[in-house]
């Protein structure tokens, strides 16, 4: 698939499980489209923050702000977004501290259902339509884990049952016409090749599909470890250990001048056999992904590394153009 | 003793809290099938267990009351525990139409509030339901005094903290001065916005009739309007609840990664039980990547010429390729257990390692239990 293509929707919705790695995955699509040229904001959904730390940004707000060369950041919080809504929509300031209690905004969006996930879907489109503001090429939206993902994708749906008429009513309805158009928006799940990651993975594609209808692109399977070595490697380490031949690693060391110690085989045979288990596992787990979508599969490889910094999030920008070239 | 095995011996209450996808949900349930292997009547709380986890544990829906893990299964994994373990997935809905019949005066009452659209919506939904409600049901097994441990597993929150708070989030909503203060007006005036005589009042009404319409304002109110009287019982089970977790028989267990986002908040969370009056259990530390011996120093030369070599050569060059990517991570993995262990003191940890099975079934849990009293 050429990039063009890959980037054609302008929102780009990244969710996932906790802890597989959305954020980054999010950031990396960031940087592959910013290497595309296009103008990109990311926008956090949950406060969680992490999204500038890993551009080395201070913290990012409601307004967009520029974290690296074209990448903009920023945080959307329903407070921020229905003081906008009632700006924008009532030419309502924020005149009394009531509007601005956190009840206030509790109560507000606890009478309508899904009332704070429509505002921060509002704000998404606000910035597709780009009438006002900074202008994007790319909207790549860091939404909820996928439980709750599914609730606030479904909101507008909701919305317009509980809110028969009025303005609110048929600003449901223009979310509803973005989200279901492939042109405009589309899902990325992000995975581990783990059991549970997977199994979510599957059933919350099958919401998307049957009942929130939008288009859903590549999965990104993360942190695969890479294949360092072949079966054919491992046959034959298998045969060195199980003989007790360990000498044979001894000599070829020995002969580019390497003393092995007992104890560094012992090291070298115990991450041998560790990838190789925890491979197998995944490659067990990706099979029945492949199986469970009709959506390709790309895969990110583990990084080796135990945080987020920039330097790895290049590294997944690209895995992810080569793993679109092959689409 | 190790410090799980000194909660098991000690505690009737363990929360297991930490942030997502670190194998919260598996190490409580571990814990509890521990205590039942050792003769306990454990029971186990869970909030989002995994389908096969679940299945496991002959969980199929979301239930009210916990339910014995039959010998069946037990007997189908080859294990004998000596007590009983009992396992529940929380029905925040359920337990809170419960508590509504429970503080409700009247019959009346009872149908108007569960028949009333804004309860139906808030009632799964609301900040810290969710919460609020697995603590309801933590407390009404220890009063029911049934088992002899319950291990409770907390909802996914965006971030571990908010689990702590949560509860009262819900409790100051439903009694929020702000509330009552436009609404009952409102009610009084039934329902004639400008019969409202507080100008602010009558404003912010008009607002929330402009944004959501009318019906969804009556029905609101008259929510309000039915749960008076009934605030007193929430706030005070709240309160009860916070006793109990602050107690001696209560214990927090934090489940960490060794990932930089995971061991920031496990910190976090840390520090803020000890300030909270809570009793810090134990940290268990999943996922470590595992370490043999040190690191081994091979030049960059010897390894090309090992590529180049024939015989083993080539194959020995890939695993020490592959032992260095590992001890990449493991040394960041230490950085960042490092920066932990100025927090937790090391002799409350619990490491445990990646297996190279996965622990979804009753004899994984068993496996993981082993670790945890190792560990």
């Amino acid at each position: 698939m050429h990039l063009d293509e890959f980037l054609a929707p302008k929102i780009l919705i990244v969710s996932g499980k906790g802890g597989v790695g959305k954020t980054t995955v999010a950031a990396a699509l960031a940087v592959v489209a910013a290497r595309h040229g296009h103008r990109v904001c990311i926008a956090e959904v949950d406060r969680k923050g992490t999204m500038p730390k890993l551009f080395g940004a201070t913290d990012i707000d409601y307004k967009p702000r520029e974290m690296s060369p074209g990448i903009y950041g920023m945080s959307i919080v329903p407070d921020e977004a229905l003081a906008e809504y009632l700006d924008v929509q009532y030419h309502m300031k924020r005149v009394s501290r009531v509007f601005t209690s956190s009840h206030f905004v509790d109560y507000i969006t606890a009478t309508a259902p899904g009332l704070k996930d429509i505002l921060v879907l509002g704000k998404i489109w606000y910035l597709e339509q780009g009438r006002t503001g900074p202008q994007f090429d790319t909207i790549i939206l860091d939404a909820p884990a996928a439980g709750h993902m599914l609730t606030f994708l479904s909101a507008p749906m909701g919305l317009s049952d509980a809110v028969r008429a009025g303005p609110l009513h048929r600003q449901a309805d223009w979310l509803v016409q973005m989200l279901r158009d492939p042109r405009r928006a589309r899902v990325h799940l992000v995975t581990l090749a783990e059991e549970m990651p997977i199994s979510e993975t599957l059933e919350t594609m099958e919401v998307l599909h049957n009942r929130i209808q939008i288009d859903t692109g590549p999965v990104f399977a993360n942190a695969v470890y890479p294949a360092h070595l072949t079966t054919a490697d491992v046959k034959r380490m298998d045969e060195i250990l199980d003989d007790g031949a360990l000498d044979e690693l001894t000599t070829a060391a020995e002969a580019v001048g390497l003393r092995l110690e007992d104890e560094d085989l012992q090291a070298l045979a115990g991450y041998a056999r560790f990838i190789t288990a925890r491979r197998a596992i995944q490659v067990k787990h990706l099979r029945k992904l492949k199986q469970g979508t009709q959506d390709p599969i790309v895969e990110l490889p583990f990084l080796f590394t135990a945080g987020l910094a920039l330097p790895g999030v290049e590294e997944i920008a690209d895995s992810i153009e080569e793993g679109v070239a092959k689409l | 003793m190790n410090p799980i095995g000194e909660i098991l011996s000690s505690k009737e209450i363990i929360v297991c809290a930490g942030s997502g996808g670190v194998g919260k949900t598996t190490t409580s349930a571990a814990i509890a099938l521990r205590a039942a292997m050792e003769g306990k009547k454990a029971a186990v709380l869970t909030i989002d267990p995994a389908k096969r986890l679940a299945s496991s544990l002959g969980l199929k829906e979301l239930s009210n009351e916990p339910r014995k893990v039959s010998v069946r299964k037990f007997t189908a994994a080859g294990i004998e525990p000596k007590g009983e373990l009992w396992a529940m997935m929380l029905d925040t809905k359920s337990t809170f139409d419960s508590i509504v019949e429970r503080y409700a005066s009247t019959e009346e009452q009872v149908e108007k509030i569960l028949n009333n659209r804004f309860y139906r919506n808030i009632s799964g939904t609301l900040s810290g339901t969710q919460e609020y409600m697995a603590m309801e049901k933590l407390y009404e097994l220890y009063a029911d005094g049934d088992y002899d441990l319950i291990v409770i597993d907390t909802p996914p929150t965006r971030n571990a903290l908010d689990f702590l708070d949560a509860p009262n989030r819900m409790t100051d909503f439903l009694d929020s001065k702000v509330l009552k203060w436009f609404l009952i007006p409102y009610m009084k005036a039934g329902g004639g916005l400008f019969k409202v005589a507080n100008v602010a009042a009558s404003t912010f009404l008009r607002l929330v009739k402009k944004i959501v319409g009318a019906e969804v304002l009556d029905d609101t109110a008259e929510f309000f309007a039915n749960l008076e009287g009934m605030y007193d019982g929430f706030k005070q089970r709240a309160r009860d609840v916070a006793h109990l977790l602050q107690s001696d028989a209560t214990t927090f267990i934090v489940v960490t990664s060794p990932a930089e986002e995971s061991v920031d908040e496990a910190t976090f969370f840390a520090t803020r039980l000890n300030g909270s009056g809570l009793h810090f259990g134990a940290l268990v530390v999943n996922r470590v990547h595992p370490r043999w011996g040190d690191e081994i120093e091979v030049r960059d030369r010897q390894l090309a010429r090992l590529q180049q070599s024939d015989g083993d050569g080539p194959l020995l060059a890939k695993l020490i390729f592959n032992e260095r990517a590992f001890r990449k991570v493991t040394t960041l993995e230490d950085r960042n257990l490092n920066s932990l262990a100025r927090k937790v003191p090391r002799h409350r940890w619990v490491r445990v390692p990646y297996l190279e099975q996965e622990a979804v079934d009753l004899s994984g849990l068993v496996l993981i239990g082993d670790q945890l009293i190792a560990g």
